[in-house]
């Protein structure tokens, strides 16, 4: 369940307008903001698919300027890979070389 | 994850984040113990894009689990895009190549072999084509992705070991132009700024490209110093495309695509006009220029050229939303501003008349002196991680070797024999091959044996069907070495699996100069090996089958060296120590242990560990920044540019005549095409496509259509359309959107599935001066051929 820190950038002006909306976001947690547009987030999600999608849902919150990325981890995605629980779809070509 | 752990791992995130922006927030920074236990963060570079962005990794249990910025850093402050953030999730990826793959006819199936019996054929092949149709029938094609130790060592090898200088690689595809236009506007090659000019810059000339999805960490910066100076600082973006750059613009000129040339010509024909020239930066180090031989004018013979391109001219061949109002605006932000810093990418280099292009944004930085002072610069940006460390800087193309010399220049080649200690005249002195020409011969049957490194031409090249029957030939060997299955893995006959990045080590050089170190954290599946150590053993079984003792010369002081960390260090040594030493990107300072110590590398020239220590050269050619301004200066002014191709030491400023494309629409294709990026894909996305994250958001490429033109030709959203040129078609779903300015459609390149290459329809006339092709503009024509259809995304896997 990857888990990452976001400083989300929006226009000043824009600032209330914006946290209510990611307040409202499901697996957003928000730290508060810099007085200059920066809003600290924590997104926390099922798979990085989520994440990938949550990112660009908040890119389309209009006011939102961009999204930056801190830190990353997903540990326990890996774990799960390892551990065989998980398997990340394969690529999407026709006929694999070694059929198992 | 434990309740504790995923809080903990929360904090820091927060903490992290916060930490970013100088935010204190009320969490206690308890557990710092549990943090580090288990991972294990490792130093390098994303390797997504040009940027040069820092990162750690985290590594636990001996998997990469985590990445972090630094904020430290100078390149990225700390900050990451999402293609950087789930880069992880290519190591150890199932569709990972793990063991060399040989098949002796491309009709046949792949076999899995031993590394002894690849390494022996490889070096059979080659040996083969050289005593059977002589040294120029075999050629390397490499990557402004491969570490400049890999880079360095493989034209090393073709170089002297088998005596040709067929060695190119994609950047010649994507920063050939840059090259040309540094070296013939300020006589040597690569910015003479930074990146801390972002922070400074009063106005940004953002043309031809789209920054925003091609490299969203520096548009991160532009836009902070936007938007933490909205009235002072001014944001200019030209482009024929409205791309998510345009959104912090003031103003945004759409011109129709190949006009630009006029309208830069027509800015600087405002500057003069309105007398906002810098008349001692010009006088102090300017000359204007002329034709193929260079003839010196004078000043009032450029302003005289310039009156062909008054902003009412230019404003009638642009077309677009351009007016003579626009032109003269930007041109005063542009002049007046204080501190202008132009950047651009593969709208102004993939162009026919690329290095052109690239003269005119220089000239408009000389004429109005906004060069080698804070806030200023003429800033290619790079597309691939180590274009400019590996490719232009290390000798990766068939004219130039190792640190910026000529090929054909009879003192700098023996330079290099010496250097190496291989027998004067054992580099012919004949440039070889450029790509274009390099897949031309390959066609013809001149070229038997080459050896494709990390890249896939078979859909990266313009009129990619043209070269691929070249590529498909039997009497044609390709090796290629990569970490996936690519479309040109299907013409290969041998496949070497290699490690990716963080499972091996080496130096990447980004846009700015900057040379930085990744090292290895983690161990490549299965028995995928680093380039550096396929060479090495190549190039020893080259030396037996042709029984040249030269050849085993090329690798013997690397002979025995452990392939993780000390045989590229010592690669680096020879590079660095060697070859850099007294040529203009001295990299002397930055050895191994200097750039495992600093937060973000070092900027060229570093002569010393002592200079290389304070991070290098910030800005080149200015006494105080450069010491090599200092060591070369020949009078007491303050900027010296002792470039290699100027022997005048001034800057050029060209007059270059405006020239469109190479094929204009008409009544037949009356469309342009041009092609591009999108955020969540990257090149031919063999990488970007397996991360199922990123290919789910893009599955498929698209056609995109100005509504207006859509609604003309009856194509709605989703619709799909055929797009096709003189060379080939595609079928694609439309995106109808106010992007491209009418009359032209736009489609992304990522694509590997047949009917939506973009590069089968691409046009492969490329600029006379820097071989570059013009993948950004050809004529085509589209129409409607059904409704929305249910597609499927495509990834090639072997056969």
């Amino acid at each position: 369940m990857p888990i990452a820190g976001f400083v989300i950038t929006v226009m000043p002006e824009d600032i209330h307008k914006v946290t209510e909306t990611l307040g409202s976001m499901k697996n957003v947690e928000l730290h508060g903001d810099d007085g200059k547009g920066n809003i600290i987030a924590v997104l926390d999600t099922e798979t990085s698919e989520d994440m990938d999608k949550l990112v660009k849902d908040i890119n389309r919150v209009d006011g939102v300027l961009s999204a930056g990325l801190t830190y990353f981890n997903a540990e326990d995605e890996v774990e799960r890979m390892d551990r065989g629980e998980y398997v990340p779809s394969r690529s999407f070509g026709n006929k694999p070389l070694f059929p198992e | 994850m434990g309740l504790s752990r995923r809080e903990f791992i929360k904090r820091t995130a927060a903490l992290t984040a916060a930490s970013y922006v100088g935010m204190n927030l009320p969490i206690k920074e308890s557990g710092k113990a549990e943090a580090s236990d288990g991972t294990t963060w490792h130093r390098g570079t994303c390797r997504l894009c040009g940027t040069g962005c820092r990162v750690d990794l985290g590594v636990k249990n001996g998997k990469a689990v985590a990445l972090r910025g630094v904020t430290d850093s100078r390149t990225n402050m700390g900050y990451l895009c999402m293609k950087g953030m789930l880069f992880y999730k290519l190591m150890g990826h199932p569709d990972r190549l793990t063991k060399p793959l040989y098949r002796a006819s491309k009709s046949e199936p792949f076999k899995e072999i031993s590394w002894d019996e690849a390494l022996d054929i490889a070096s059979k092949k080659f040996a083969e084509s050289v005593k059977k149709y002589g040294n120029d029938s075999v050629a390397y094609y490499g990557s402004g992705q491969a570490l400049t130790e890999e880079t360095y060592i493989f034209q090393k090898v073709m170089r002297a070991g088998l005596q040709t200088n067929n060695v190119e690689g994609n950047p010649r595809l994507c920063m050939a132009s840059a090259v040309g236009g540094y070296i013939t506007s300020f006589g040597a090659d690569e910015p003479i700024g930074s990146y801390a000019n972002l922070e400074l810059a009063k106005c940004f000339f953002i043309i031809g490209s789209n920054t925003a999805e091609a490299h969203p960490v520096l548009f991160r910066r532009i836009m902070r110093r936007k938007l933490d100076h909205k009235d002072e600082v001014k944001v200019i973006n030209a482009d024929p495309r409205v791309s998510p750059t345009s959104r912090i613009a003031d103003m945004h000129l759409q011109f129709l695509p190949g006009t630009d040339l006029a309208m830069l010509h027509a800015m600087a024909y405002v500057i003069i006009e309105e007398g906002l020239t810098d008349k001692d930066f010009i006088e102090n180090y300017a000359v204007f220029r002329i034709g193929k031989d260079k003839k010196q004018v004078d000043f009032e013979e450029y302003k005289k050229f310039l009156k062909d391109y008054t902003p009412e001219k230019a404003s009638r061949i642009c077309g677009g939303n351009i007016t003579p109002d626009k032109i003269r605006t930007v041109a005063r932000w542009f002049a007046t501003s204080g501190g202008t810093v132009s950047l651009w990418t593969m709208g102004i280099n993939q162009r026919k008349r690329g290095v052109w292009a690239n003269n005119l944004i220089h000239n408009l930085h000389i004429i109005t002196g906004q060069l080698c002072k804070p806030g200023a610069d003429s800033l290619s940006l790079t597309g691939q991680p180590n274009a400019c460390g590996g490719v232009r800087e290390g000798g990766g193309l068939c004219h130039i070797l190792p640190a910026h010399r000529l090929v054909k220049k009879d003192k700098l080649r023996h330079q290099v024999e010496d250097l190496w200690g291989v027998p004067r005249g054992r580099i012919p002195p004949k440039p070889g091959y450029h790509t274009m020409a390099m897949f031309t011969a390959v066609n013809q049957g001149k070229i038997k044996a080459m050896w494709v490194n990390c890249t896939s031409p078979a859909q990266s090249l313009p009129n990619c069907d043209l070269y691929n029957k070249g590529l498909a030939r039997e009497d044609f060997f390709l090796i290629v070495t990569d970490i996936f299955p690519t479309r040109t893995t299907e013409y290969a006959n041998l496949i070497l699996p290699t490690a990716f990045h963080f499972e091996k080590t080496g130096v990447y050089g980004c846009t700015e100069r900057r040379s930085q170190l990744t090292r290895k954290a983690v161990n490549a599946p299965g028995e995928a090996k680093p380039e550096v150590w396929i060479v090495r053993e190549w190039a020893k079984r080259l030396a037996r089958d042709l029984n040249d003792p030269i050849i085993a010369r090329t690798v013997a002081p690397f002979d025995g060296l452990e392939e993780d960390f000390a045989l590229p260090e010592a690669i680096w040594n020879e590079y660095s120590q060697k070859l850099t030493k007294g040529r203009d990107n001295d990299l002397r300072g930055a050895t191994y242990e200097v750039l495992s110590q600093m937060a973000d590398g070092v900027q060229w020239p570093a002569p010393t560990r002592e200079f290389a220590l304070k991070g290098g050269t910030v800005i080149k050619f200015v006494k105080g920044y450069d010491p090599l301004a200092t060591e070369h200066s020949k009078d007491d002014k303050p900027y010296q540019f002792y470039g290699p191709a100027h022997p005048d030491r001034k800057l050029w400023v060209w007059l270059r005549p405006y020239k469109g494309p190479e094929e204009m629409p008409d009544l037949e294709y009356p469309f342009y095409l041009s092609t591009g990026r999108v955020i969540d894909h990257w090149h031919t996305s063999s990488m970007t496509g397996r991360i199922t994250e990123l290919m789910r958001a893009n599955p498929y490429a698209y056609i995109e259509i100005n509504p207006e033109d859509a609604k003309r030709l009856g194509i709605k959203p989703g619709d799909m359309v055929e797009v096709a040129s003189r060379r080939g078609r595609n079928l694609l779903p439309a995106k109808v959107y106010e992007g491209p300015v009418k009359g032209m459609v736009f489609v992304y390149w990522y694509d590997q599935a047949e009917s939506r290459m973009i590069n089968k329809v691409t046009k492969d006339a490329y600029d006379p001066g820097s071989k570059e092709p013009e993948f950004k503009i050809c004529a085509c024509r589209i129409r409607r051929v059904s409704g929305p259809e249910p597609l499927q995304p495509f990834l090639v896997e072997l056969k």
